[in-house]
């Protein structure tokens, strides 16, 4: 998966392309706006890593008026600025993520395969958490080489739930991804689902994966295996 | 306040010596203009008529003048000085919310006027240093982003069994930026007085949750959320709730021993509350905990005053309250009821 990591402090910018690479990213490095325009003419990238204060220009401006006329891929904005303002300005110009300086490499890799395993431009085939696969066109999924058996529901909420996974996907989500209006739902509906889709993974050894936080909703986890 | 100083005292004895002085001076008059007179009467008579002389001519015009002039100078001087000692148990009373407050000076007398104003310019003064030196710690927490970002790239780096332990000392260092931060953010608002939003405490508290969840049961603990049929609304900043709501539950995951539970609890009424599976928070350790903060004494290593110290004031904004109760190992952010 090829990056680009659009930083002006050209030390940052080596260190967080060296850190991405070390997670198999492949990364180019652009310390400017212009240089940014240079390299996206020149080749296609899965995902964009932001600074928001440029040399040339701010970074917010740039992606907003990029998005009107290219396809753009999907950006995570980096930045020093804290404020929850910033946040909602970041997120409303079209960033797909965003986080606050000082970041760990760690973290910012995983948001990056969120990031790419969200339907967007470029299509993903087969989503992947951890020993779990997800073949978006077949609907059908397999953990290591054993094929797990899914209802149509199953299977929506798995894919859901994966291409979500490390975070917690909210019952409200849940409800409106799988259930239409006029379908009601009946209060057991998605507890039902849910515990089957786990019983499922634990028949296919992939245990421990599911997590329910009550009160909120789901979080599916690749459990580092 | 000493003999000297008083100025009640000080006219008494100043009223009490003209008394003196005056008596003297109309004694000796009378002495002087009576004396010849009665020298050919015999000493009986004589003696009767100059006391009857005396009380008349002397002890009676200085009592005529000198009573009313002394209580008219000294209920003049209490009335005087009432309004310094209300400004003085209103100056009591601000204890917490110094930021802004003058003296009212539309009840002075005009005498103490130079005074009260000279305070209200030093007391402008030092809410202007305060302000700076809240902006330069800003600057400063914001300015320390950059360098600990490298510092922590560079610890990815290296591959060393030292460089995890250094890469969580990295990590509190940037939580007490972030507190930092979070209590410049604030202030600004308090100041600019940005208008209040209709608050969901459920929407927050689900949203807060959620976030804060993947961490948690990374950490082998689990948390959970418990919404009553109500739906508690309040006003406030969304983002400064969720701040006071994630130090809570970053407090009660602290305390919370491997494989505990964390409830977050909304209602009743317009609260949420975090129960954790520590010993328990007594209200004179929190106030503790809140106050030696404020007060810029050292407070717990990890921030964890800190970080109750930000709620108190986030629930002070908010005109609520941050409470505990220890038998329950709740930690309670009540909210004004609309």
């Amino acid at each position: 998966m090829r990056l680009l990591v659009i930083e002006d402090n050209a030390r940052m910018a080596a260190l967080v392309a060296d850190g991405l690479q070390r997670r198999n990213f492949v990364c180019d490095v652009a310390h400017s706006l212009a240089a940014a325009e240079d390299a996206m003419g020149g080749a296609t990238y899965d995902a964009i890593v932001l600074d928001l204060g440029l040399p040339d220009g701010d970074g917010t401006d740039w992606l907003t008026s990029r998005r009107k006329y290219h396809e753009m891929p999907p950006a995570i904005m980096l930045t020093a600025r804290g404020a929850l303002e910033d946040r909602i300005t970041g997120l409303d110009a079209g960033a797909d993520d965003y986080l606050v300086k000082p970041v760990e490499i760690d973290e910012l890799a995983a948001r990056i395969r969120a990031l790419l395993r969200r339907p967007g431009v470029r299509i993903q085939p087969v989503i992947e958490v951890g020993r779990l696969y997800f073949d978006v066109a077949n609907r059908t999924a397999r953990a290591g080489d054993q094929e797990i058996d899914l209802s149509r529901r199953e299977a929506d909420l798995l894919e859901l739930l994966m291409r979500h996974a490390g975070t917690v996907v909210h019952r409200a989500v849940i409800e409106n991804a799988l259930y239409s209006f006029s379908d009601p739902v009946t209060p057991n509906a998605i507890e039902a689902t849910i515990s089957r889709v786990r019983r499922k993974l634990e028949d296919a050894h992939v245990t421990g994966a599911l997590h329910t936080v009550r009160g909120v909703g789901y979080m599916l986890k690749d459990n580092g295996a | 306040m000493t003999d000297r100083r008083s100025v009640s005292r000080r006219l008494k004895r100043g009223l009490g010596l003209i008394g003196l002085v005056g008596t003297f001076l109309l004694l000796a008059a009378v002495v002087f203009f009576y004396s010849f007179t009665f020298a050919h009467l015999d000493a009986q008579a004589a003696m009767a008529r100059a006391s009857r002389e005396m009380l008349e001519h002397v002890a009676l015009p200085v009592a005529i003048l000198m009573i009313p002039v002394t209580v008219l100078v000294l209920r003049v001087i209490r009335q005087a000085f009432r309004p310094l000692e209300e400004v003085a148990a209103e100056i009591e009373a601000v204890q917490g919310h110094e930021r802004g407050f003058r003296i009212d000076n539309s009840q002075m007398p005009t005498e103490a006027l130079p005074f009260t104003s000279a305070v209200n310019d030093l007391l402008a003064r030092l809410d202007e240093a305060a302000k700076r030196q809240e902006a330069f710690a800003a600057d400063v927490a914001h300015e320390l982003r950059t360098p600990l970002a490298l510092l922590s790239l560079e610890l990815d780096r290296l591959e060393h069994d030292d460089a995890e332990r250094l890469k969580k000392d990295v990590a509190a260092m940037r939580r007490l930026i972030d507190q930092l931060m979070l209590l410049a953010q604030i202030d600004a608002d308090a100041v600019a007085q940005i208008p209040l939003a209709q608050i969901s405490l459920s929407d927050v508290a689900s949203d807060v949750v959620g976030a804060a969840a993947p961490a948690i049961i990374a950490g082998g603990k689990t948390i959970e959320l418990v919404t009553g049929i109500h739906a508690p609304v309040t006003r406030g900043r969304r983002e400064a709730i969720s701040a006071a709501l994630r130090n809570l539950i970053e407090n009660a995951v602290r305390v919370t021993p491997a494989g505990g539970a964390i409830q977050v609890l909304v209602g009743p009424g317009a609260s949420i509350s975090v129960r954790d599976e520590g010993p328990g928070l007594p209200p004179d350790r929190l106030r503790n905990l809140v106050q030696r903060h404020r007060r810029a004494d050292h407070a717990s290593k990890d921030g964890a005053g800190l970080g109750l110290a930000i709620v108190e004031r986030i629930m002070a904004a908010h005109e609520g309250t941050l409470e505990t109760d220890p038998d329950r190992h709740d930690l309670i952010l009540r909210f004004p009821e609309p």
